[in-house]
């Protein structure tokens, strides 16, 4: 490959995780197991895209803010748990992507959904709210007190710099959406259902526990979803192994299919598992949460 | 193909398994096998490739010829094509070339089966005392620029920081324009941004770029003469393809000036300051109209456009081609309006022919022109040839087309490239012939200059009154501007 084809590729491209980064996360060395970090990251990366939803974000804005938020988490060098409260780290990620976007959002905005979003009476998220949200929750219980913003703003734009620091300010994040819709169509693909599969799958690999955007370029994610969704909606593909044309191996696609295709029960084992409880979702509740998992070891 | 359109791990068959492990043995050997004829012949290539040198070597041939041989060298290497004909009319040294040429094309078709993409990986910031700083280059708009050194890798850097006017939004939106287009942006014909580095203060953000000897404008400045005209082929078209390259990935720059164009003694010239730059879509974001110093500031910014694209870049472009030739900003306006009755004086008002619309513009409203459209020579028209005794028809077609007061008669970055200015006579010239300068930024602070900056940031777009533009009551000095525009309608 000719070097300039490959810098016009950058765009198409993400930084991966190195193997180092990804068996050794900061959380990790700072004592919270691997299991209580999975479960902390797919409700924070699920409180991501409802706030996204609810400021009337893109989707593809709200799908770099999670992988944004994803890689500063890993590697030792990155964030820890125990440093860093998860919403804190959302709320800023989301902040800075919309920045860059042609979607930008205010810090207020940002701040008021925030606040609706955690708070214990009135937010619809079930790891926040486990007994559920009334119907018509009281103002007052999400209400974002003039002190509580001023407050809250501080912590947001500090946040934002170390999330910038923590990556070296490389806030690129290539989606694979577009470039599924686009093998679609080289598929000669015209079924929408398909389509809407295939980013149901892209979206829900966002929130994976094997962290599929950061170990895997998009293209490969297109790939995959693209075959798991032909699948389940009975749409014949070419017989030929056309992953290939793809620049994707059978390896890849079928690492890739399998995590997928464990999402599903992935969220409802998540479910059960917190059933009643809610997942922490700052420094002080992680810090029970850790005292919590030591008692029970030491119990057995 | 086994198996066609199943899986393999959808299918348990050990039968098929093995068959398939069996045909990817026997491909993995003849692939070996492969590799290893191609080895040998590239050695042998290499080989006759070396006594083909040392034979010319001995020859003594003059200066002049080997760089001619090296230059047809570097050709062939660009091309990468199979040998074609033209190769016939070089040396007996094409001889090594065409055997080494086929067998690498195969060997890369077979390689780039799959395609790879470039491995990258994220990291945390290097704190900024990995750099000993030497000493001051400028003060720019966006920030402050030094000379420093990697304490290293001993490698000399420039170091920029950051501006961070305390912002009520975090991190100012247009640092992080500059690092995300500027990461992106990886071209010769762009500054190269090594990397991010912080100080011990959350404000202390500085980016490490490769220095570059000289800025275009304190060179022009400097020089007694203006550069030759196959020189300013030569650097034109370094710009064009930068520019080329950024508006390809989407990015606009917004402020292309002559300060911001950096030059080393390699006769390579680079696109820096990213501080305006942003990535624009289709259909296009809204947009700032504070963008772009003022002498290089297009008509349709001036007159209020809210909908602009990368002409603006292009009519920036023309005004560097017009210093380059003149070795003076071509339109150095005291203000607005003054910008705008220079532009006019050059290129002759604007009219419903040569600029259809121009009109509902927010600030043409107060715009008075002249009745008399007199007879204007296609459109674009032609400037003034006086202007630029030394220019050639062709030169001056480029010229007068990036100076279209509307901006859909500028040409594209692509459509300049392939004009016949840059193919015609006198060539551009090889970078390696290129002339070299001592430099100033490379051991003294420079003197401020000049230019006027850009337009800061979060700025209200300001409410113009073009009434003044062709003599009349109020704006800038319109004397000079008018009497120049009398003189060629009159």
């Amino acid at each position: 490959m000719a070097p300039s084809s490959v810098a016009g590729m950058k765009q198409l491209s993400n930084a991966l995780a190195t193997p180092d980064q990804l068996s050794n996360s900061s959380s990790f060395i700072d004592g919270v197991s691997p299991n209580l970090e999975a479960s902390i990251r797919f409700a924070g990366a699920q409180l991501t895209q409802a706030a996204g939803v609810l400021l009337r974000l893109s989707q593809d804005v709200i799908a770099q803010a999670i992988v944004t938020f994803t890689r500063f988490w890993i590697g030792s060098e990155g964030g820890s748990l125990r440093i860093y409260s998860v919403k804190d780290v959302s709320a800023a990620a989301l902040y800075l992507t919309a920045k860059l976007s042609f979607q930008p959002t205010s810090p207020r905005s940002v701040l008021n959904v925030y606040a609706f979003l955690l708070s214990k009476d009135a937010s619809p998220l079930w790891f926040i709210n486990p007994q559920g949200a009334p119907e018509k929750p009281s103002p007052q219980s999400y209400y974002l007190s003039e002190g509580g913003y001023q407050t809250e703003r501080t912590v947001l734009l500090r946040i934002e710099s170390i999330i910038l620091r923590a990556l070296g300010f490389d806030t690129h994040v290539a989606l694979p959406h577009a470039i599924a819709l686009t093998y679609l169509q080289t598929l000669g693909v015209q079924s929408p259902s398909v389509a809407r599969r295939v980013f149901e799958h892209l979206n829900s690999a966002l929130l994976s526990p094997q962290l599929l955007y950061v170990t895997h370029q998009p293209n490969a994610l297109a790939v995959a979803a693209i075959y798991l969704a032909s699948r389940e909606e009975g749409v014949k593909l070419v017989d030929e192994e056309w992953w290939q044309v793809f620049d994707v191996d059978r390896e890849e696609l079928g690492f890739l299919v399998v995590g997928m295709r464990s999402m599903e029960g992935f969220a409802r084992a998540e479910r059960e598992k917190w059933k009643g409880r809610t997942v922490p979702m700052v420094v002080d509740e992680v810090e029970a949460e850790v005292e919590r998992d030591r008692m029970m070891e030491e119990g057995e | 193909m086994s198996a066609p359109g199943k899986s393999r791990w959808a299918d348990e068959d050990p039968e098929t398994e093995a068959l398939v492990a069996q045909q990817k043995r026997e491909k993995e050997a003849k692939k070996r096998a492969k590799a290893e004829r191609q080895r040998k012949l590239e050695e042998e290539a290499e080989a006759s490739k070396a006594a083909e040198a040392q034979k010319q070597q001995d020859d003594a041939l003059d200066g002049q010829e080997q760089q001619q041989q090296q230059q047809q060298q570097q050709q062939q290497q660009q091309q990468q094509q199979p040998p074609a004909k033209r190769r016939r009319l070089s040396n007996d040294q094409s001889t090594a070339a065409t055997t080494a040429t086929p067998a690498e094309a195969e060997q890369q078709q077979k390689r780039s089966e799959l395609l790879r993409f470039p491995m990258r990986e994220w990291g945390p910031c290097r704190h900024v005392d990995n750099f000993e700083r030497l000493n001051h280059i400028e003060e720019g708009s966006y920030g402050w620029v030094s000379r420093a050194k990697d304490i290293t890798s001993g490698e000399v850097v420039a170091l920029k920081k950051l501006k961070m006017e305390n912002s009520p939004d975090g991190f100012p939106v247009t640092g992080l324009r500059e690092i995300q287009t500027l990461l992106e942006a990886r071209h010769q014909n762009v500054v190269y941004l090594r990397e991010v580095v912080i100080g011990n203060k959350v404000d202390d953000v500085f980016l490490v770029m490769d220095f570059l000897e000289h800025d275009l404008k304190t060179l022009l400045d400097d020089m007694r003469e203006p550069f030759l005209p196959s020189e300013i082929k030569t650097l034109l078209s370094q710009i064009l393809s930068g520019l080329d390259f950024l508006h390809s990935q989407w990015i606009m720059h917004r402020d292309l000036k002559s300060s911001n164009l950096l030059l080393n003694n390699r006769g390579e010239i680079k696109i820096a300051d990213f501080g305006m730059a942003r990535y624009y879509g289709d259909p296009p974001p809204q947009l700032t109209q504070l963008v772009v110093t003022l002498w290089y500031r297009s008509p349709e910014l001036l007159l209020g456009a809210e909908k602009y694209g990368t002409e603006v870049d292009m009519w920036s472009i023309g005004c560097i081609f017009g210093e380059l030739l003149t070795k003076e900003p071509l339109l150095q306006g005291k203000n607005e309006v003054d910008q705008v009755s220079k532009i006019f004086a050059l290129t002759g008002p604007p009219t419903q022919q040569t600029w259809p619309g121009f009109r509902s513009l927010p600030n043409a409203k107060s715009l008075k022109l002249p009745s008399t459209s007199s007879a204007s020579s296609g459109i674009p028209p032609l400037l003034p040839r006086t202007k630029f005794p030394f220019l050639t028809n062709a030169g001056l077609h480029l010229l007068s087309s990036l100076l279209a007061l509307n901006p859909s008669s500028r040409p594209s970055t692509q459509e300049c490239l392939s004009h016949p200015y840059f193919r015609e006579d006198p060539r551009p010239k090889p970078k390696e012939m290129f002339p070299t300068f001592p430099s100033k930024a490379g051991m003294e602070k420079r003197r401020r200059r000049a230019t006027p900056e850009a337009p800061k940031r979060g700025q209200e777009a300001p409410q113009l009154d073009f009434a003044g533009v062709f003599g009349g009551a109020p704006g800038g000095d319109t004397g000079e501007a008018g009497a120049g525009f009398t003189l060629r309608f009159g």
